[in-house]
């Protein structure tokens, strides 16, 4: 067969003893940048540009390091998410919904147990999909359309009621306080200033990195006072060594269904693995919430947006490298990467270039079992940090998420709308209002807003496009079933406590 | 009481955005133009925050005591660190920021400090050194 | 957790020292796009050949089409001679139309090192096989078409596309008329155009160089004076009858503040670096014709072209 003979020249490129070991490296670094509150995938990848220049590797090996540090980036932004309730970059947000209570009920070592797998589940199938299907999503993927995007972003938003937070009234307007923020900015439109009450700082709108480092980590630090002052100081039970091999599969099925929804929304350019990871995360709830656990620490709730978060950003690379359309940040770099290595990614890149595919393709593989292999007693030197004691683990928490901010940016401006997120974020929780419908909104508003906008500029204004598409119809047919089913399983939840 | 009072400025909010919203016109080629969707949006936020006003949740526990006053002492921390970061340069103005936050957290004195020195010269060299990201190492006035 | 972090210190430092003093590229958008390019590669390079000793440090400031940068620059970097920041027409576009805090007079304009060139491209299957076809079809009703770019409505990606149907004849109320599709860049605006979704796409040739290669794509124009080497084949709009160019080049601004000999060594270390065969290939694998104007004949050359980009933009109406 054609695609294995080629892979397999594509591993004897990746397992030349440099190229492991730059796979070796990439996977830790990007780890660490992916952990550190902050940092996410799109500044792993760019700090990591001219070290990969610097060492004057050849292009197929300077990919390997960058794809490596990529996908290293996905697995460790959900470390912070389930050990302090701070998501480490954006698709790490909906880990903090089942992963910090889990951690909080004493097993931490579980939950990052559970969502290496899922991540290595979750990128595996993405690996997979793109060695066999690539060509042939890239070519599906172009006809969903303005109007489809748009009416994904609906499901998303129509459905978020019932995510997160008891109550749905509340969830919903989280995202829409989100989805306000989002406008904040240049309209990329017409470029009208709106909101910006003249300053040119605000001209980019809100940076989500910052909105999320303040809506989480201040407001996690201003929380922690009331806290101790409330309990008398508390001690997080810790359960010590490795998890158990049964715990950790306890999510496995969840996983592989995350795997499937994240990877779809990976290969559509432009939905990305923030909204990949909320959908797996939405669907699993849906399937399989009987009794009402998610929110409180269940294994699939990790599993499914893991799964889907990493699934998304390998599906993600598909788009970029097929047609040179990143579908995210990262894949932008990733982009602007190959670029400079003379590869111009796009629909003659896999006839004229296949050993950089390839190879790439191959590395990608190696670095899911090294980063799998290295997770495993990461989970044990993790762990062990939430025994330090407060005043170091927090203090310096903060500062790194301030200085990973100011690092990349050279903005005060930044830190202070940090700060002012931080307060906002504080005052949210006293309410009982989830913060994650909060981030969604910000991340995918505009992407809404302006898929609204193309729909229309298409027809000329007239709103009939939005139902034209078979696409979108399906879309809006599936929500109508999601949204039906949320209502079943709350009724069915009542019946319960009732009885 | 206090969810109402939040619903009630939401509301206020959503009013104004949706008011201001209104100057946003497009010159041409733009049929949406960019003011519907924000007021789409403050419409929706208006609604949703008579929910808030009229079935309020209990409120939450919000008392001055000596947790509110280390909240404010936090922030102030933060805020004065922001303003000293380029001025005072960064292993300086950090070591004075952890060290003061590691103090509200609990710390001694010498721990504070410790932990003070330890991050602001060890970001340092973790960012600037290592991850190749620049950042201010002397006082504005000496370099 | 400790010891990790010192190996990887470690092991990082001993492969990149950066030095305190290094010379900064800005980049006034996020990592990706074509301004980011021009910092990275021409940073790579002027430490590659040894015309800056450090390696060039590049940061990313996003905001406002390169708004925030400009404000920054000329508010806190003025007089700092170690820093370039990347700009291209599109920058002199938002200066023209009063979209940046200060005129082009505010900054002191080293040099440009290539040039990318707009086209407009249909599908393979397109029914319209010369730009008479396309422009024919708007001029008969210009809500026939939807056209697509990566430029928002009046940005430059826009106004070449409203330049041709002006020397088509068309009315300004008539080519206003256009419905125009801003995306975020060139490639999914082409992708999107694949989807069946728009008819045609104005927008810079060189990111969307492979799909014409691939045969997804035609060019009925190219809006360059002579045909682009890298597809002699396709017409010029010139050669079809409409006096239209639209280039887009690449280069580099400072502070206004910035001392003369500072100034006159960027526009040399720049100019070094254009001479080189690297360059040249670099330039050339981004779809850029190598095009040189540096110093003052470069700051002569952006006043000029934000004067006529002020002009053109009224008389389109785009601004008052």
């Amino acid at each position: 067969m054609d695609i294995l003979n080629a892979l397999m020249d594509g591993f004897s490129v990746a397992l030349t003893p440099t190229n492991l070991g730059l796979a070796v490296f990439g996977c830790f670094i990007g780890t660490l940048i992916g952990a550190l509150p902050g940092l996410g995938p799109v500044n792993g990848v760019a700090i990591l540009i001219p070290v990969a220049f610097a060492m004057k590797l050849s292009p197929g090996s300077a990919l390997i390091l960058l794809s490596c540090i990529y996908y290293g980036c996905m697995y460790g932004g959900r470390i912070s998410s389930i050990m302090l309730n701070i998501p480490g970059d954006e698709p790490a947000i909906m880990t903090t919904l089942d992963g910090y209570p889990m951690a909080k009920k004493g097993k931490a070592a579980q939950a990052l147990g559970i969502s290496a797998v899922a991540s290595f589940v979750g990128a595996t199938v993405a690996t997979l999909g793109l060695t066999f299907f690539a060509p042939y999503l890239a070519k599906a993927a172009i006809y969903f359309g303005p109007a489809d995007y748009f009416a994904l972003y609906v499901m998303a938003f129509a459905t978020i009621g019932g995510v997160a937070g008891v109550n749905p009234i509340k969830t919903l307007l989280a995202a829409v306080i989100g989805l306000m923020l989002a406008s904040v900015g240049l309209d990329p439109a017409t470029g009208t200033a709106r909101f910006t009450f003249g300053s040119y700082n605000l001209y980019d709108g809100f940076d989500p990195i910052v909105s999320i480092v303040g809506l989480f980590a201040i407001s996690e630090i201003l929380m922690y006072f009331e806290r101790i002052a409330g309990e008398g100081g508390e001690a997080v039970p810790l359960d010590r060594g490795l998890p158990k091999l049964r715990e950790v599969f306890a999510g496995f099925p969840a996983s592989l269904r995350g795997s499937v929804i994240g990877f779809i929304c990976g290969v559509l350019p432009g939905a990305g693995a923030s909204l990949g990871a909320f959908v797996s995360y939405n669907v699993e709830k849906q399937v399989s919430d009987k009794d009402g656990t998610f929110g409180t620490g269940d294994p699939r709730g990790i599993a499914a947006p893991e799964a889907g978060n990493n699934a998304a950003s390998g599906g993600a690379l598909i788009p970029m490298l097929t047609l040179g359309v990143p579908g995210s940040g990262t894949t932008a770099v990733m982009l602007a990467l190959l670029i400079s290595l003379n590869i111009q990614p796009g629909p003659l890149l896999f006839e004229r270039q296949p050993e950089i595919v390839w190879g790439l393709i191959a590395s990608l593989y190696i670095a899911n079992v090294v980063l799998l292999v290295m997770n495993v007693p990461l989970v044990g030197i993790f762990t062990r940090l939430l025994s330090l004691p407060q005043w170091l683990l927090m203090p310096v928490v903060i500062m790194v998420s301030f200085i990973g901010i100011y690092s990349i940016s050279h903005a005060p401006f930044d830190l202070f709308v940090m700060i002012a997120f931080g307060v906002l974020g504080y005052a949210l929780r006293k309410l009982d209002i989830s913060l994650v419908p909060v981030v969604l909104g910000l991340l995918l508003g505009a992407d809404m807003e302006n898929n609204l906008r193309r729909a229309l500029s298409i027809s000329g204004g007239d709103f009939g496009i939005l139902v034209h598409s078979s696409i979108a119809l399906a879309i809006y047919a599936l929500t109508a079933v999601m949204l039906f089913l949320t209502v079943i399983m709350a009724r069915r939840q009542t019946g319960k406590a009732a009885s | 009481m206090i969810d109402r009072l939040v619903g009630l400025m939401i509301l206020v909010i959503s009013v104004t955005v949706f008011l201001v919203a209104r100057g946003y016109e497009a010159g041409f080629g733009d049929p949406l133009g960019p003011a519907v969707f924000p007021q789409m949006v403050a419409a929706l936020a208006a609604i949703l925050s008579l929910g808030m006003i009229f079935r309020p949740d209990p409120n939450p526990d919000f008392r001055m005591d000596r947790a509110r006053l280390k909240q404010l002492a936090t922030l102030a921390v933060l805020i004065g660190y922001v303003l000293l970061l380029e001025p005072l340069g960064f292993p300086v103005s950090t070591t004075l920021a952890t060290a003061l936050l590691a103090a509200l957290f609990g710390a001694r004195a010498m721990r504070a400090l410790a932990t003070g020195l330890g991050t602001g010269v060890g970001l340092y060299l973790l960012f600037n050194n290592v991850l190749g990201l620049p950042l201010p190492l002397a006082p504005a006035f000496i370099g | 957790m400790k010891r990790n972090l010192l190996v990887a210190v470690v092991m990082a430092a001993g492969m990149s020292a950066t030095a305190a003093s290094a010379a900064e590229c800005i980049a006034p958008a996020d990592p990706g796009g074509g301004w980011d390019f021009t910092c990275r590669t021409v940073g790579r390079l002027l430490t590659e050949l040894g015309i800056e000793e450090a390696p060039v440090q590049v940061t990313n400031m996003p905001g406002g089409v390169g708004a925030v940068a400009f404000a920054n620059v000329a508010g806190k970097r003025a007089d700092e001679g170690d820093l370039l920041v990347a700009t291209s027409t599109v920058g002199v576009t938002q200066i023209a139309q009063g979209k940046y805090p200060g005129g082009v007079d505010v900054m002191r304009w080293v040099g440009m090192l290539g040039s990318d060139v707009g086209v407009i491209v249909v599908p393979a299957a397109s029914p319209y096989a010369s730009l008479d076809d396309l422009l024919g079809a708007l001029k008969d009703d210009p809500t026939s078409v939807p056209v697509a770019g990566s430029s928002g409505a009046g940005g430059w990606d826009h106004i070449r596309l409203l330049m041709l149907a002006d020397s088509a004849g068309m009315t300004g109320d008539a080519y206003k008329a256009i419905r125009w599709v801003q995306f975020d860049g060139g490639g999914p605006a082409v992708t999107q155009m694949m989807g069946g979704q728009v008819g045609a796409v104005s927008t810079d040739l060189g990111e969307i160089a492979g799909f014409v290669q691939s045969g997804d794509i035609r060019i009925l124009a190219a809006l360059s004076d002579d045909p682009i080497p890298a597809f002699p084949d396709a017409p010029t709009a010139k050669a079809q009858g409409y006096d239209v160019t639209g280039y887009n080049w690449r280069g580099f601004y400072t502070g206004g503040e910035v001392s003369d000999a500072d100034y006159d060594g960027w526009v040399a270390a720049l100019n070094t670096l254009y001479d080189s065969e690297e360059w040249k290939a670099a330039a050339e694998a981004n779809g850029l014709i190598p095009v040189w104007r540096g110093g003052a004949e470069f700051e002569t050359y952006v006043e000029q072209q934000a004067q006529q980009m002020e002009e053109i933009s009224r008389q389109i109406g785009v601004i008052k």
